[in-house]
This record gives structure tokens, C-alpha cells and sequence, in this order.
């Protein structure tokens, strides 16, 4: 579904990525993990566009996706929620939702509010609240929301888990079950252990703009010295 | 606040009526303000839907709302005179102006999105020179009035005053076409999608909306309403070649002040403006515009976002500023020392034509520098620097005429009272950002010009105040040249002195960063007004010289085109050094000079060179040097 190789990417002369390279199966669920500057977040920003990768490919689907404008690859399929989730703060939830709409894809059922609000029951009683006077948790969910009425293939998640209160990182954990048993494959990049295992079957590590390690949930799960090495602080 | 002669309109009393009641003359007043409010706000409304969402001040609207009224002139003579063929004519001319809005946008601005603002401003100040010129080729000269149709002229009688049945027709436009694009923003998928990327154009990107069709629409709806305003405009003036400077500077004032991409807030500052306007004619014929101003700065003072503005959001995926400044390198130095050397004993080797034109140079390096200082280590973008050249010009001007002093009290006074309305008028807005400054910057310097021109006794008006000459010690051109030399280069480098004190390091870290240069006890706001200060002094020395040097002072002095001038210089030698403005301001007198004896078409040829200079160099040409310079040295 999504196959990165080799990925390099600068902001100014600083050089993030550093050849980055992973690939997801169509359906499957991926986590990035890796500490503050890893790279995970540009990862995701030359995956959508938003950075321009200096080198390297990004097939999604089979065609190669890097360097094209963000637009011409969100219609493409591939979906990006952000870390700060830039909701529209003007805008009410259901104009949010709005902004994100594109055509259904593949003979699969679209995307609608309703639907949307059945997996995040919180946005169904506040549709004509604006972005603005949402709590942290609750942006969050309207910026996933919003990502997924463009019915992606695909969907970047930045750090979903940040901040939240414990329940409602509870709630998120059901969202992204929900979402792939829509069939949405997804990536997410986190700092948040539980969570990444909570939800992925596959993982990869991040470090200096690198990949550290790649491999399986469990075996992530079972082997504490990689956790040590990797991840701690 | 008609910044030009004020177009007889035509609504007015005549001076051969009998005078009126007071109270129904008030309402009469108040209707006729209500009805050029009007056409105002469509202009205005345009300009904030295009910097809502592109970040783009265009300057060159005012030139959309001149090209509908000459459109709408070309084609409202071509049709029937009936009421509903007037409604086709404008519809007509809105939809020819909105496509020629997004051509503009595709052709040209869609470049320039990533330049840093002033760049922008200046790009979209040569469109409107090369409209002027091709306005003037096209239509002519002259003033073209519409010929009004019986409908057009009939009168209702409202509390038993006649009142013109189209002023009626035009008061009730403005809510109309607010109630409509708030219709449209708020209903439409497309107006929630322009809304969005008002806020965060980036993340609408991400979310697979097209930017560059929702930036050409949006571009092409407000120029279709900046052309609408126009051609509205048309029964009670005319169409003429002014338009596009005086409605650009009612616009800035009416955005600034209604707080900048609100909708509502720019009509109620338009009717603001449209009735003060109307009354002030009346009630003080030579201060409407001074009035103008102090409705501003009073707003301002209150609410600093204008009446119903918000905190400018910082644009995500806008431009990025200027580079850092950095201190000239010894063979610049040396250089430097040489011309001066050079410029010392040019007297005795070069005619009187050649010493005046390098007189001028001084004079303009002087101004540039000035005006670089503001720009940028202050970081304060300015597009009307002539203010305080003006004011200096006319200060020593009126201490030599009117008080009877000598020329050193003139050029004592000119340094002194520009920096005075320098520190005045820097008082109410050092602390906006950068466009509401370029904005509001021009539209002072623009009421400088007016309230010159309007006060004829004392200025003489457009007839300018002349003899002014240099004392009788000084009347040698050669001995006049090296006491502008001196002053000049002593100013200049008094500006580069400061900008290495520690004032200049602390003035370039409040530009930098507000906020941590706050954090470490800096106070910002007066760091910004004094140089705002020491830059409109230095600014009025020069013109103080240039009104010696010429003999004379005339409102041109306080000119767009000379603020524009000092920016070209500005731009030309680059923002990054002080030697930047110095040798722009040689360069560009040369070739301007140049440029006036080759052609008739100066200002198209100008505004030409502007577009492309900002097409080619979009980080200002020293920037771009500077950049080949480090990509030299790494390979």
C-alpha cells in the first residue's frame, strides 16, 4: 500500500531525514516510534507534501507520490491528521467536516457525519460549536473526523494520544479500531508505548532521522532492552 | 476623504441654491455620506476577501475599481439609457473586471506568494503603474463623465428635501451585497472552504482542496466587487486616472479601521468614513482629512485591531522576512572611503549639470537610508516615507517664507518637526504589524499631501511655495553641494553608528522577537518609536536640502512615487547592509533620470521593471547576491 525507501528530507541546511525507509500492508496498522526529533513528524510532513523530500521515492498504491502537491496526494488517498491538529477554529464542527469532504473512492461506503459520529459520540452534541471552543480531546477527534471524510485509503496519525486524558485516549484506542475495520489502513507516530500497542501490528523505530528498528508489536512488547535502548529517556 | 481635487460631485448643492433647513440639510448630509459609503465598501470588502485568504495587500485594487469605471463608462455609453440595461452595464463590467482580477492572479500574484510583504506591496504598486499608463493609452487623459440618464437624475422627496433617487439606490447596495457574501461565506461549500484557508491555507491543502483554484476565485471575486465599486461610482463622478490612487488610500483607511479581513467591520467603517466625509465638506472644508485621520487614530488607540478585527493570526505558509544585516566587509570600507574622496573633489572637476544630479543623489541616499533604517533593522515596513521628507521640505520652506528665517533655521526645522510628526504619528502605530503599517503609513502620507494641497493660503496649493534658496553663502552650487555632502553623509553615517550602538542591537532583537526580547526587558514600543523618529528626522533633513536645492516645495514632494522611489532604493541595493540603500539610491537616480529622457511611457516602463524585478529576485536582489554568494562558496 505505502512503500517509503530511502528517504531524505532538510529544513534549511538541517538535515532531518536521513534515509528513511518502511512500507505498510494495505489494511494493516503501522506505529513510528521514536523520541522528540526523532523525525516522525517530518516523516509524515514529506508523506503528505507539506515538506519537499530532497531524495528518495514514495510509492502509494504503486505511483510514486514524492514531491506532488499536498492536494494532489490527499486526493490521492492518503489522509493526514497533524500533531497541533490545526482545526479551523472559526469554523463549527460541521463546517470542519466540510473542509475535509472529497468523493468516495473505491465502490467503499463514504464517510458521512452521521457515521463519523457514532465513532465519536462526543461531536455529534456540539455540531454547530466552533473549533475554537472545543477542549483539547475533543479537537482531536474532529481533526481525525475531519481527515476521514475525505475517505482516505490511508491515514497518517501524528501523535493522537498527546495530552489526552486517560479516557479519552480510551475513546481514540476504539476510533482507530473502528476506522480499520472501515478498512482504512493506518500509520501513526507516537511516544505513547500503551497506546502504539494498543492499537498497531507492526512497528518501527525512529532515531536521528533514521530507522533504528523495524519489526512485529510483540516482539517490541517482550524485549525490554530495545524499549531501553530506543525509546526511554 | 477624495485625496485628489475632489471630483465636483455632482449630488451637491450648487452654490446658486437657496440655503437649506438646517435639520432636513443634516439628513440630506447624512444620505449623501450613506450613498458614497457605498461604493466604498465594495471596494474595501474586496480588499479584505483577497488579503483574508492570499496575504497579499493589493496595492493594485484600486487600480480594478479605475479599470470598472472606465469599463463601465465603455460600456454603459454603448447600451440603452433604461434603469435595467444601467443593471447589465454593471454586471457586465463587475464579471469583465473579476476576469481581468484572475488573470492577474495566474499570470503574476501566483508567484509572488512566498515573498516577503513588501515585496508583494511594491509588485502589486507596478501592476498599478503599468494600469495607469495603459488606462491613459487606452481611454485618454481627459476625464470621462457618464451621461446620465432622465432616471438617474430624478429626486425623491424625503422630510421636504430632494433627495437623489440613485444616492437611495446606492445606500441600499451595501447591505445588499454584505448580506450576499455573507451568504456566500457562510452557505456556500466554497465560501467555508475560503473561510478555512483564511485560517490555515496549509492544512486546507493537506486536506485535498486545490489551492490555486479557490486563490483565483477569490482573487477574481474581489476584484469583480473593487470593479463594481467603480462603475457604481460613475453618475456622480467620472471616470478618471485618479481613481486608482484616492479610492486605494479610502480603502487601506476603511480596512484598518473596520480591522482587517472582517466583512461587517469594513462596512460599518465605510459608512464611518462615507458620512464624515460627506459632513466634513461641509462643516470644515479644509480638515476633512486631518478628521479622517483622527477618527483613526482614535479607533486605533481603542481597539488596535480596528472595530471588529481580531489579532492578525500568523499565516502559516506565508513568506518569510528579509535576511539578517550584516557589517560591511574592509574592502566595502575601503571602497566606501574612496567615494567619498571622489565625491569630495568632484566640484572642481564636473559641470553644473553633472553637480546637480549628484546633489539629488545625495539628497535620495539620505532618504533611503532613512527609510532602510525603519525597514529594516526596525523592521517597521513603510510605504509612505515621503510624509517626512515632505514635512521637512515644507518646514524649512515655511521657517524661510513665512517666519523669515535664515537656511540654517530651516534645515534645523525640517529634522525637527518631521521627527516631531514622526513621534506622533509613530505613537498610534509602532506597535501594528507589518501591513497594517505599510498601510496606514500611505494613507498618512497621503493626507500629508492633501492637507498640503488643500491649505492654499499657507502652501500655496498645488502652485507650491517658491524662492526658497539657500543663504547667500551657500548660493555657489559648488559650496551648496558640499554642505549637502556633508550633511548628508554625516547623517548617514550618524544612522549606521546607531544601528551598531547597543539601541541597534536591541532595536533588531525586538524585530526578530518581540516576545523573548520583552522576556529580557526590552521595551519594545519605544524602541520601535524612536527609530521610527530618528528615521522620519533623517528623512526630513533631506527634504529640508531638496526644497534649498530646488528653490521650491510642491505637494509632489510628499508623492506615492517618491515613497515608492525610496523603496525601490531601498530594494534595489538590498535590505541586508546599510551600504544597500546608498548605492540603490545612486543607482536608481541615474537611471530614473535616464528613464524620464528615453520615454513618455516612464511609469509603465517602471512598474514593468518592478514586476520583473520581483519575478526574478522574489528575496530582493542583494538577497538573492547573497545567496549565489554562499552556493559559490560551498561548491
Amino acid at each position: 500500500m505505502l512503500r517509503v525507501d530511502a528517504l531524505h528530507a532538510h529544513y534549511g541546511r538541517a538535515h532531518i531525514l536521513q534515509g528513511v525507509s518502511f512500507s505498510v500492508a494495505k489494511g494493516d496498522a503501522l506505529v513510528l516510534l521514536g523520541r522528540n526529533g526523532a523525525g516522525k513528524s517530518t516523516t509524515f510532513k514529506s508523506l503528505i507534501g507539506l515538506v519537499r523530500p530532497t531524495s528518495g521515492r514514495i510509492a502509494f498504491d504503486g505511483q510514486d507520490i514524492a514531491g506532488h502537491e499536498p492536494h494532489v496526494i490527499a486526493r490521492a488517498g492518503l489522509g493526514y491528521v497533524p500533531e497541533e491538529r490545526r482545526i479551523f477554529t472559526d469554523l463549527t464542527v460541521m463546517e470542519n467536516l466540510e473542509v475535509g469532504r472529497l468523493p468516495a473512492r473505491d465502490g467503499q461506503p463514504p464517510w458521512t457525519p452521521e457515521r463519523l459520529f457514532g465513532i465519536f459520540p462526543n461531536l455529534a452534541a456540539m455540531r454547530t460549536r466552533p473549533g475554537g471552543r472545543m477542549s483539547g480531546g475533543e479537537q482531536q477527534m474532529l481533526a481525525i473526523a475531519r481527515t476521514l471524510m475525505g475517505n482516505p485509503r490511508l491515514i497518517l496519525l501524528d501523535e493522537p494520544s498527546e495530552g489526552l486524558a486517560p479516557v479519552i485516549v480510551e475513546q481514540m484506542v476504539h476510533a482507530i479500531r473502528a476506522m480499520r475495520d472501515g478498512g482504512v489502513t493506518v500509520v501513526l507516530a507516537e511516544q505513547n508505548l500503551h497506546f502504539a500497542l494498543a492499537v498497531a501490528d507492526h512497528a518501527t523505530i525512529i532515531e536521528k532521522g533514521r530507522i533504528a528498528w523495524a519489526g512485529r508489536v510483540a516482539e517490541l512488547q517482550a524485549d525490554a532492552g530495545l524499549r531501553e535502548t530506543w525509546l526511554a529517556l | 476623504m477624495s485625496m485628489a481635487l475632489p471630483p465636483c460631485r455632482r449630488t451637491k448643492r450648487c452654490g446658486s441654491c437657496a440655503p437649506p433647513e438646517p435639520v432636513s440639510a443634516l439628513l440630506v448630509q447624512l444620505l449623501s455620506g450613506l450613498s458614497g459609503a457605498s461604493s466604498l465598501f465594495l471596494v474595501a470588502a474586496g480588499l479584505t476577501v483577497i488579503f483574508g485568504v492570499t496575504r497579499v495587500v493589493n496595492f493594485s485594487h484600486g487600480s480594478l475599481t479605475m479599470l470598472g469605471a472606465y469599463l463601465g463608462w465603455s460600456i454603459l455609453t454603448r447600451l440603452p439609457r433604461g434603469p435595467e440595461y444601467f443593471v447589465l452595464g454593471i454586471v457586465l463590467t463587475a464579471l469583465a473586471t473579476a476576469g481581468i482580477g484572475a488573470l492577474i492572479e495566474m499570470l503574476l500574484l501566483r508567484r509572488i506568494y512566498r515573498a516577503p510583504e513588501l515585496l508583494q506591496l511594491l509588485f502589486t504598486f507596478g501592476i498599478v503603474l503599468v494600469v495607469q499608463d495603459a488606462a491613459q493609452f487606452l481611454w485618454g487623459p481627459n476625464d470621462l463623465p457618464l451621461p446620465r440618464a432622465p432616471w438617474l437624475r430624478s429626486f425623491v422627496t424625503i422630510a421636504g428635501e430632494r433627495v437623489p433617487f440613485y444616492d437611495l439606490v446606492l445606500i441600499g447596495i451595501g447591505p445588499l451585497v454584505l448580506a450576499a457574501l455573507w451568504l456566500l461565506f457562510t452557505r456556500t461549500r466554497w465560501g467555508t472552504l475560503v473561510r478555512a484557508a483564511t485560517q490555515d491555507r496549509e492544512m486546507v491543502a493537506a486536506l485535498g482542496v486545490d489551492q490555486r483554484r479557490l486563490f483565483t476565485t477569490v482573487f477574481a471575486l474581489g476584484a469583480g466587487l473593487a470593479g463594481m465599486g467603480g462603475a457604481l461610482a460613475l453618475p456622480d463622478a467620472s471616470a478618471n486616472l485618479q481613481i486608482d490612487l484616492n479610492i486605494i488610500t479610502d480603502a487601506f483607511v476603511v480596512v484598518v479601521v473596520g480591522g482587517l479581513g472582517s466583512l461587517p467591520g469594513a462596512f460599518l467603517a465605510s459608512l464611518l468614513i462615507g458620512v464624515l466625509q460627506s459632513f466634513g465638506i461641509v462643516l470644515f472644508p479644509q480638515a476633512t482629512l486631518v478628521l479622517v485621520f483622527v477618527i483613526m487614530a482614535a479607533v486605533l488607540v481603542v481597539r488596535p485591531n480596528g472595530l471588529l478585527g481580531r489579532a492578525p493570526a500568523v499565516a502559516r505558509g506565508a513568506g518569510q522576512g528579509f535576511a539578517a544585516i550584516r557589517p560591511a566587509v574592509p574592502l566595502l570600507l575601503r571602497l566606501g572611503a574612496a567615494a567619498l574622496v571622489l565625491a569630495v573633489l568632484a566640484p572642481l572637476a564636473v559641470g553644473p549639470f553633472v553637480l546637480s544630479v549628484m546633489t539629488e543623489m545625495l539628497i535620495a541616499m539620505l532618504f533611503a537610508a532613512s527609510l532602510h533604517f525603519m525597514m529594516g533593522p526596525g523592521g517597521m515596513a513603510s510605504f509612505g516615507h515621503a510624509a517626512w521628507f515632505g514635512i521637512g521640505a515644507y518646514a524649512a520652506a515655511f521657517a524661510v517664507k513665512g517666519l523669515a528665517l535664515g537656511m540654517g533655521a530651516g534645515l534645523l526645522l525640517a529634522p525637527l518637526l518631521a521627527g516631531v510628526a514622526a513621534a506622533l504619528f509613530g505613537w498610534f502605530v509602532v506597535r501594528l504589524s507589518g501591513v497594517y503599517l505599510a498601510m496606514l503609513t500611505l494613507a498618512f502620507a497621503q493626507i500629508v499631501w492633501a492637507a498640503m494641497f488643500q491649505a492654499v493660503e499657507i502652501t500655496g496649493g498645488d502652485n507650491g511655495v517658491l524662492g526658497v534658496w539657500p543663504a547667500p553663502w551657500a548660493a555657489d552650487r559648488r559650496v551648496f553641494y558640499w554642505l549637502v555632502l556633508a550633511l548628508c553623509v554625516g547623517a548617514t553615517l550618524l544612522l549606521r553608528r546607531v544601528l551598531y550602538a547597543p539601541f541597534g542591537y536591541a532595536l533588531r532583537a525586538s524585530r526578530d522577537s518581540e516576545l523573548r526580547a520583552e522576556a529580557i526587558g526590552l521595551d519594545t514600543t519605544l524602541l520601535r518609536l524612536a527609530a521610527f523618529t530618528l528615521a522620519g528626522a533623517a528623512a526630513g533633513l533631506a527634504g529640508g536640502l531638496a526644497a534649498f536645492s530646488k528653490g521650491s516645495v510642491f505637494p509632489g514632494f510628499i508623492s506615492i512615487s517618491r515613497s515608492v522611489d525610496g523603496l525601490l532604493m531601498v530594494l534595489l541595493g538590498g535590505v541586508q547592509s546599510m551600504a544597500g540603500p546608498v548605492v540603490g539610491a545612486v543607482a536608481y537616480t541615474g537611471l530614473f533620470d535616464l528613464l524620464l529622457l528615453a520615454t513618455d511611457q516612464w511609469r509603465a516602463m517602471l512598474g514593468l521593471a518592478i514586476i520583473v524585478l520581483v519575478l526574478v529576485f522574489p528575496q530582493g536582489i542583494a538577497g538573492s547576491i547573497h545567496r549565489l554568494w554562499l552556493r559559490g562558496r560551498e561548491a
